[in-house]
């Protein structure tokens, strides 16, 4: 019920150089740049599926979902949903359609969560026990039930996108979109919101399409997952076999700049299991390496060993043990190493 | 087409009824909105008292005549500040920071939703104090009183259609720039012609705010129309100028959209 | 010494950079209420036919607008605006170490811009003192004024960081800045001249610092007011520059107090 065909989406800026004279330009000779957001992506969702749209920031995931809501138009290709089309908004599209993006609110934060239900109530013109029934039932599976009469406002930032998945919700929608829903939440909090949502993809059937750098949204909650990397569908099929087991991540900083060639000489590991660290933003273009940090991507009980071998070989400023990492799991389908 | 209708009233309830719940929280700002009105409407009053403590007249208006038309001015002004003036306020952050989106996602129309989230109940003060100052200089003013006190329902509402129109006009740059604050700024400036009465003002100017700047609309023509009534050429200006922003409105506005479709990404 | 300047130029770079809405804001700013003036007068003295309002002409009343446009420019701009933001979003933490130099920080940046349209406004006033204005005008007289114009835009600016220290105790300072400057178009003579207030009502406008602002200045370069009548007024208003002074120190003095004690 969800076809994607061919989709790009492109669009153009003008580039501006600083300061009075750069203005000056953009009035006469504006330099025009093309980004491409997506890039021939295709696939196709089964109703009632769960599935995880992943990929670094700026991958295109945002991008994805509203051309999948109806937000933006692709700038090639075609999409169905329900059997619309989205960018042509039709209402009945947009009464069975759910929208929500992680960090932005969409109820009324000054008011009471159950004043700002109402105005769901009447926008998607709800009967009114079947409201009351819905409030009940979504409050209490997300443990909320004792702030609906306080001021959203007030609530803590996991209470509060509770509240937002609940207005959210409350249409009963076929399909829902959901951009980043646990970004910012501890841990607790998001572990209830997933399982909230892996509760109600089974008992009400609605597809859900959820984005996230989080691995661990993906590896609990959905049935497929698609990777986009650059704009690029790089991976569509199961979750399985994307996180190796007992995976981990070792980061080393050393005191001199390293070569990575003798690193992998030493420690025996093959070079693609090493790499220069970079800094944290990974849409950044110009990515500054930190200076002398490598990455290692090894086996848990590899650790040790390896770190012997390095201590021997250069100075040591600092280290440290990650979990698996997103970037990891893309680059290693990237480069052709898990195949759907 | 009466379900939508009655849907979208159903929705203007609950708007009205959540504003009333905010405001009644946040209690403290009432005095200070409603200060803030008592202090804007004395300014403009005493401009005029000052000069007519010098002189009898101005363009033929006396000081009764001018008060009156304060008053309607007032009153039309305070109307569109309670149903409008925020949600305006608020247009650019729309776009700018993406909440059309969700909006856009609405099976209601998101212009219905965009510019009736905000409703300033403190404002119904103001529109109690315009319609005091024109009821008590309306005898002296001229105004023929009785009946056509119903007119001045009608002449309100055509004041607050144009301040809508010229508002929207004025705010629906925002598609294209992204800071509109200099526009809006100068929407305040031209507003400074409307809160006069157009009979002073010289064919050129009057001619302007009462055809591509319609300021005139808000207050001075329901004014005028209700002291002595209208010229024929005015009553046809009024209907043409009115239809052709509302034409001129809803292209900008799906132009817009479009634009902000295309340009985000 | 070093952080003034820079907050000067500061403000200067601000400007250029919004160069458009600067421009559209000051002919907004100087056209509107200008033409609002001259409509008035135009309306009263041809229309109606008066020969005179207040003892003025109708060319002495044109001067008066012409001339209030370039004191209209140097008044105060809405830094206290920005002052109480600060103090209500908690910002004002940040900058807690040297809340006196906050204030005067937030003053030079934005005067920056005014500097340079108070330096135009002169020299289009010098113009216009030797041709346009009666002989009574003179650049020594503009010169004088414009000194006396900027003074109001000091007092202008202490006035609204006395009002905005009100953010402390009622967390919203907005009504209360809108409502000085509401007062404030009317009593400073941007609107119209202040002596057209009937006699037993001018203790309002002289009550209130604010006809130091336009009514004053355009007094004094068009030659209503002698030169020891501007000595004294320049009196006037270094007086009320010291009080304001006195006075921002001490209600943002318990301000902080209270600000630090709920814990920023």
């Amino acid at each position: 019920m969800i076809e994607v065909r061919n989709v790009s989406r492109s669009f153009r800026s003008t580039k501006k150089a600083p300061g009075f004279a750069g203005a000056m330009q953009l009035l006469f000779k504006p330099e025009i740049q093309t980004h491409f957001a997506l890039k021939d992506v295709s696939f196709n969702v089964e109703p009632g599926s769960f599935v995880g749209l992943i990929g670094a920031n700026g991958a295109g995931k945002t991008t994805l979902l509203k051309i999948l809501s109806g937000l933006i138009p692709p700038t090639e290709g075609s999409t169905r949903v329900l059997g619309y089309n989205p960018f042509e908004r039709p209402l009945d599209f947009r009464r069975k359609i759910a929208l929500v993006m992680g960090q932005k609110a969409q109820l009324w934060w000054d008011l009471p969560a159950n004043d700002a239900f109402d105005l769901l109530h009447a926008i998607y013109d709800i009967p009114d026990k079947l409201y009351r029934e819905r409030v009940q039932i979504l409050s209490e599976l997300l443990d909320v039930k004792q702030h609906l009469q306080t001021q959203i406002r007030r609530l803590s930032l996991g209470e509060r996108m509770k509240m937002e998945l609940i207005g959210a919700i409350l249409h009963w929608p076929s399909v829902i979109f959901l951009d980043e829903p646990t970004i910012g939440l501890d841990v607790m909090a998001a572990a209830k919101l997933r399982e909230f949502l892996k509760v109600f993809n089974q008992r009400e059937k609605s597809t859900i399409i959820l984005t996230s750098h989080n691995m661990d949204d993906i590896e609990r909650l959905c049935s497929r997952v698609l990777i986009l990397r650059a704009g690029e569908l790089i991976y569509d099929g199961k979750p399985a076999g994307l996180l190796r087991e007992g995976e981990r991540r070792l980061k080393v900083r050393f005191s001199l700049v390293p070569d990575l060639e003798e690193l992998s000489r030493i420690t025996r590991l093959p070079l693609n299991q090493i790499s220069v660290a970079m800094s944290e933003r990974a849409e950044d273009p110009d990515l500054a390496p930190e200076t002398g940090g490598v990455y290692f991507t090894l086996k848990q009980d590899q650790i040790v060993p390896v770190l012997q071998i390095l201590m021997q070989h250069g100075t040591i400023i600092d280290m440290g043990i990650e979990e698996q990492s997103l970037e990891s799991v893309i680059q290693r389908v990237f480069e052709g190493g898990i195949k759907p | 087409m009466i379900e939508r209708l009655k849907l979208y009233a159903r929705i203007y309830a609950i708007q009205l009824k959540n504003n009333w719940v905010r405001e009644t929280v946040y209690r403290a700002n009432f005095v200070t909105a409603v200060g803030v009105d008592i202090v804007w409407i004395l300014v403009e009053v005493s401009l005029f008292a000052v000069i007519y403590s010098n002189v009898p007249s101005i363009a033929g208006w006396t000081k009764y005549q001018v008060y009156f038309f304060l008053g309607i001015f007032f009153t039309s002004d305070a109307l569109f500040t309670v149903f409008f003036q925020r949600n305006f306020f608020n247009f650019s952050d729309l776009v700018n920071k993406g909440e059309l989106d969700i909006l856009l996602t609405k099976p209601v129309h998101p212009l219905f939703l965009a510019l009736s989230r905000w409703i300033n109940l403190t404002a119904i003060f103001t529109i109690s104090m315009g319609l005091m100052i024109a009821v008590h200089y309306a005898p002296q003013a001229g105004f023929a009183g009785g009946m056509r006190w119903a007119l001045v329902l009608f002449w309100m509402f055509i004041g607050v259609i144009s301040a809508i129109l010229l508002r929207f006009a004025f705010a629906v740059w925002i598609f294209w720039t992204d800071r509109n604050w200099a526009l809006v700024r100068l929407y305040y400036q031209f507003f400074a012609f409307a809160s006069k009465p157009d009979a002073i003002y010289p064919k050129v100017i009057r001619y302007l705010i009462l055809t591509f700047i319609p300021f005139a609309f808000i207050g001075s023509v329901p004014a005028r129309a209700l002291l002595h009534g209208l010229e024929l050429w005015e009553y046809l200006a009024l209907v043409l100028v009115l239809l052709g922003f509302f034409i001129l409105n809803t292209i900008l506005w799906r132009r817009g959209l479009r634009r902000y479709q295309s340009a985000s990404s | 010494m070093n952080w003034r300047l820079a907050a000067l130029k500061n403000g200067f770079k601000d400007y250029t950079a919004y160069r458009v809405e600067f421009l559209m804001e000051i002919l907004g700013n100087a056209i509107v209420p200008a033409a609002i003036q001259w409509v008035l007068w135009y309306a009263i003295f041809k229309t109606d036919g008066a020969t005179e309002l207040a003892g003025m002409t109708y060319v002495q009343m044109l001067h008066y607008t012409l001339v209030s446009v370039l004191f209209n420019q140097v008044r105060g701009g809405d830094q206290d605006f920005e002052l109480a933001e600060m103090i209500r979003t908690g910002q004002l933490s940040n900058y807690l170490i040297r809340p006196v130099g906050l204030i005067q920080f937030i003053y030079i940046r934005g005067v920056a811009s005014k500097l340079l349209i108070s330096a135009l406004s002169l020299a289009i006033g010098i113009v216009l003192s030797v041709s346009v204005l009666s002989s009574e005008a003179s650049p020594l007289r503009m010169i004088g004024a414009m000194l006396l114009a900027l003074l109001g835009n000091v007092i202008h600016f202490q006035i609204g960081a006395v009002l905005s220290a009100m953010a402390f105790r009622w967390e919203d300072a907005y009504g209360l800045l809108m409502v000085k400057n509401m007062a404030v178009s009317i009593l400073s003579g941007e609107l119209l001249p202040l002596n057209l207030f009937p006699e037993s009502m001018s203790w309002i406008w002289k009550s209130t610092p604010f006809y130091l602002y336009v009514f004053g200045p355009a007094q004094y370069a068009l030659g209503e007011w002698t030169h020891l009548e501007f000595v004294r007024q320049l009196g006037v208003a270094f007086l009320w520059i010291f009080v304001l002074w006195v006075l921002i120190r001490f209600t943002w003095g318990l301000g902080i107090k209270k600000y630090v004690s709920l814990g920023g």
